[in-house]
């Protein structure tokens, strides 16, 4: 055991009336950021920190100290210690983590070390390349992180768990129209990504985005969603099943449980054993994460409830987060969507969505990165960025369309430790999308 | 923390080097959130140390940050900042360059009113439980929040120009909130919104009225739940206060920040529909419309002396007079613009690669009081306490919804609205501004949250706003 975790732990174990939890965390990321087809800037940040969560009875405090050390955790269990007394309780605190399981071992390959900066600018190279011939230049980012996390507390959990997630993202920006358009590559295993395929992909996309740019007017529309506009639709929508939106009356799926709520080839799991997936062993609590049926067959099934929440609720604790969704594919291939509308729009990304009402999952928001007119089954045109005004449950019940492939899309916490999770989900064809503006602009 | 900084830049004196800075925070934050009345979540994260090496080498940037400031790590970072500015300007046809700055000394030690950190924590406590215990569940109410974010930061910054800065501040984000549920509708109330963080300490809760305004969210959350939704197609909205901050923040200030225009924020926060050419003659807004930005403003939590790349902070014109005028920049993007850098540059935390990002973003107030605006608005609604805020990526077409709309007729509130829903095109709206009351309704109000870079950094600034009234703007949104 780390040195300084044994100080605190052993530090800790003295005081018999108190329940704790101890997050130890290092932290490195690599972070090359590109413009125009050349570096704007390589960041290098690191971390060590320790999170801790001291409960006697129904109180509780919790401190972080950054670069721990024994006198700055004597400093912050003396201050803890103090005040834990005179801070009115939580009545809905029963206890910490209790599940002992220990997740199967695998082994992390630190991809900090294995993609030098040297190759990642190499990769770009070869990408920005491929463009240029169209006056497209590339800009995005090109991130490693290496993290380990150990979770101890008072009840016996000591878990580790480690991740190195990779996350490449280019968009292709015409150099005078704007047009934009966006590939991407997550994951953990680099040696899945393939750059000629990557490399095609984004080029397939720069073509249609030299095309004529036109607006189109509010109204429905059938539209196809690429993978990574669904999946983050499916990951707005999966707040709503945690037990804390329950708890808060904010689920749409409050008494829904085993009710039909999508079409029967609807389904959603969190499931951190699929192997296109960024893992996680563990949630915050140190419970066991293992994959979990949310929509079987567009039956509701389940709440992701916490160990806190599954005291406060009743419903069983599960230590799922939604950190690992994936909605299954379907039988059909893009060119079977695209080809079966008549007058249409193809989505590739979507930005700043925020709720209007989140128990009625009613939220706005605007396509990104390549927004495209079908016509007569084929992409014609690009169209300038739209706005929708819609309802999560809506969109998933008028799916009428899965494309039988998925894709892993990597979307980034951004914030503190950058933390990068995924969703897998296949292309889909929704009937009657409500598009309620246009931007007027690219 | 002052030697350890100076030992460092004296090291990036090297002929190599372009340029090179450091800065060093020292931070400590607190965090308390009762749910339901009950105390849920007290935590603290003290003496934060943060550093940050940024380098200029081949036209290239390389930065390497930690939370370790001891003298063997701060050395292997020199080392890593360099070897990224050195690979990296590989990859590199347009180098960086910018002019040279005269060497500013600055010194700014800010204390507040109550110090969060030091006051007795009994009061503290008793405090902050009272207001969470009048907002628990009861009736209609089914859930509340009571939120305080209390942050105190020491910075010093050095440059190889000789500059060199050390300031303290202290902010404040208070909130509550309450759900008011009624089958399967529920609506909220927010005191004082969104826009609630501040420069002080603990006397905000005074200040921010938090006491006097339990009893009135808790009914107008309740009185919500039964209210109607906007009829009309387009209305004459006056926008309050804590609502026009963020309308100001995203359709205004996000959209001249300056590195948007080169693309070096297209992988994350977006664009902006902003060319180079509009600067001098794009009409943003009416003439009623100046927009300023202010980083030597010491009120707002976007003061500095110096900003985070050695420019001393100022008051510069965005928008004056409803003509286009200047951008916020880095020095870098000013030099490419042809415009002198406007103090812009800002780094959260030590170990964060600075930014350009807004200080303190303000709308000058113009004349009159929100009573006299309201009496003088034939039919409309006063809407304020953000809900829900979206805007595109080129920062262009916005909608908004607010918690609460008060309908205005022949001059009086006569009712209210729920979820009151507007949506327009940037340029149009803010021309179609035709009253902004005066320096007697201009207050500052704040976020903590602002998101912006890779790897992300969330940024605590201020705007200042006066209510204002915007002309048959689009209310119907159908879905």
């Amino acid at each position: 055991m780390t040195e300084i975790l044994q100080y605190i732990h052993t530090m800790l174990s003295q005081y018999s009336e108190l329940k704790y939890v101890i997050n130890y965390k290092t932290w490195q990321t690599d972070f090359l950021r590109f413009f125009h087809s050349q570096t704007n800037y390589n960041i290098s940040k690191e971390s060590i920190a320790i999170g801790v969560s001291i409960y006697k009875g129904k109180r509780n405090y919790s401190f972080n100290i950054d670069n721990p050390d024994a006198a700055n955790i004597d400093v912050a269990v003396e201050k803890a210690l103090d005040i834990i007394d005179s801070l009115p309780e939580d009545p809905d605190f029963v206890d910490i983590e209790t599940d002992l399981t220990i997740a199967e071992y695998s082994s992390t390959v630190n991809n900090i070390l294995a993609i030098p900066l040297e190759q990642k600018t190499k990769v770009l190279q070869h990408i920005a390349d491929a463009v240029r011939g169209f006056n497209f230049e590339i800009y995005g980012t090109f991130i490693c992180n290496f993290e380990s996390t150990r979770i101890l507390n008072s009840n016996g959990i000591d878990k580790v768990s480690t991740t190195s997630p990779i996350y490449l993202e280019v968009k292709a920006v015409h150099n005078e129209s704007q047009v934009t358009v966006l590939e991407t590559f997550g994951g953990e295993d680099f040696s899945r990504f393939d750059l000629a395929d990557f490399t095609d992909r984004l080029t397939q996309k720069v073509r249609y985005g030299c095309g004529e740019i036109v607006d189109v007017e509010a109204g429905h529309y059938d539209v196809v969603l690429a993978p990574r506009c669904i999946a983050e639709f499916v990951q707005y929508l999966s707040g709503s099943m945690s037990a804390q939106s329950l708890d808060q009356k904010s689920s749409y799926f409050e008494d829904r449980i085993d009710e039909q709520v999508f079409p029967e080839y609807i389904n959603i799991t969190d499931d951190p054993t699929d192997p296109d997936v960024i893992t996680s062993s563990y949630n915050g609590d140190g419970h066991i994460y293992r994959p979990l049926k949310l929509v079987e067959n567009g039956v509701y099934r389940a709440f992701m409830c916490s160990n806190y929440y599954a005291h406060k609720t009743g419903l069983p604790k599960n230590g799922n987060t939604g950190n690992c969704l994936v909605l299954k594919e379907g039988d059909k291939t893009l060119e079977q969507m695209i080809g079966s509308i008549k007058y249409g729009i193809y989505v590739s990304s979507l930005h700043y969505m925020n709720f209007m009402n989140v128990k009625e999952t009613s939220l706005t928001g605007l396509t990104r990165d390549g927004t495209f007119l079908i016509e007569d089954g084929k992409i014609t045109k690009v169209i300038n960025n739209l706005r929708f005004t819609e309802r999560i449950t809506r969109i998933l019940k008028s799916i009428t369309m899965l494309e039988n492939r998925g894709f892993t899309i990597p979307f980034s916490g951004n914030y503190e430790f950058f933390g990068i999770e995924t969703v897998k989900a296949p292309h889909v064809l929704v009937k009657d999308f409500n598009v309620t503006s246009s931007t007027n602009t690219i | 923390m002052e030697h350890i900084i100076k030992q460092t830049i004296e090291k990036l004196n090297l002929p190599s080097v372009q340029f090179a800075d450091v800065r060093i925070t020292k931070t400590d934050n607190e965090s308390i959130y009762f749910q339901n009345g009950f105390l849920r979540h007290y935590g603290s994260d003290m003496d934060s140390f943060a550093i940050g090496i940024r380098v200029l080498i081949k036209g290239c940037w390389g930065f390497a940050g930690s939370r370790n400031v001891t003298p063997t790590n701060i050395d292997k970072l020199i080392k890593t900042a360099i070897t990224n500015a050195e690979k990296g300007s590989l990859f590199i046809t347009n180098p960086v360059n910018f002019k040279a700055l005269q060497a500013t000394v600055a010194s700014n030690h800010h204390v507040p009113e109550i110090n969060p950190f030091s006051m007795d924590q009994d009061e503290k406590m008793n405090l902050l439980s009272r207001l969470a215990n009048k907002i628990k569940p009861q009736d209609k109410i089914v859930h509340s929040m009571l939120m305080a974010q209390f942050m105190r930061q020491e910075k010093i910054y050095v440059n190889t120009e000789g500059t060199f800065s050390h300031t303290s501040h202290y902010n404040t984000l208070p909130m509550m909130m309450v759900v008011a549920a009624d089958g399967g509708q529920i609506q909220s109330r927010t005191w004082p919104g969104h826009m609630s963080g501040a420069r002080g300490g603990f006397e905000l809760f005074e200040k921010q009225k938090f006491e006097q305004n339990t009893d009135h969210i808790i009914k107008e959350a309740t009185d919500l739940l039964t209210a109607p939704m906007i009829t009309d197609e387009r209305a004459d909205l006056i926008i309050g206060n804590g609502h026009l901050a963020l309308q100001l923040h995203e359709s205004v200030g996000h959209a001249t920040e300056a590195d948007r225009i080169f693309g070096m924020e297209i992988s994350y926060a977006g664009k902006t529909f902003i060319k180079p050419s509009m600067l001098g003659n794009f009409q943003y807004g009416s003439d009623l419309v100046t927009i300023y930005s202010d980083s030597s403003n010491p009120r707002g939590m976007g003061y500095h002396p110096v900003d985070d790349e050695g420019v001393p902070g100022k008051r510069v014109d965005i928008i004056k007079n409803g003509i286009l005028k200047d951008q916020q920049t880095s020095r870098h993007i000013a030099q490419m613009l042809d415009l002198e850098p406007s103090s812009n540059m800002k780094a959260s935390y030590g170990d964060d690669m600075p930014l350009v990002r807004m200080t303190n973003f303000c709308l000058a107030p113009v004349k009159g009081s929100l009573a006299d605006l309201i009496a003088e608005t034939e039919h409309g609604y006063l809407v304020d306490f953000t809900k829900t805020w979206s805007i595109d990526d080129n920062r262009n077409n916005f909608q908004f919804t607010t918690e609460i709309g008060y309908k205005i007729e022949a001059g009086k509130i006569t009712g209210i609205v729920k979820e009151p829903t507007y949506f327009g095109i940037t340029k149009d709206f803010w021309n179609s501004c035709d009253r902004i009351c005066g320096p007697e309704e201009w207050e500052l109000h704040g976020t903590f949250h602002c998101g912006k870079g890779e790897p992300g950094q969330a940024m605590q600034l201020s705007h200042g706003v006066a209510p204002a009234r915007f002309k048959n703007i689009n209310v119907k949104v159908s879905y």
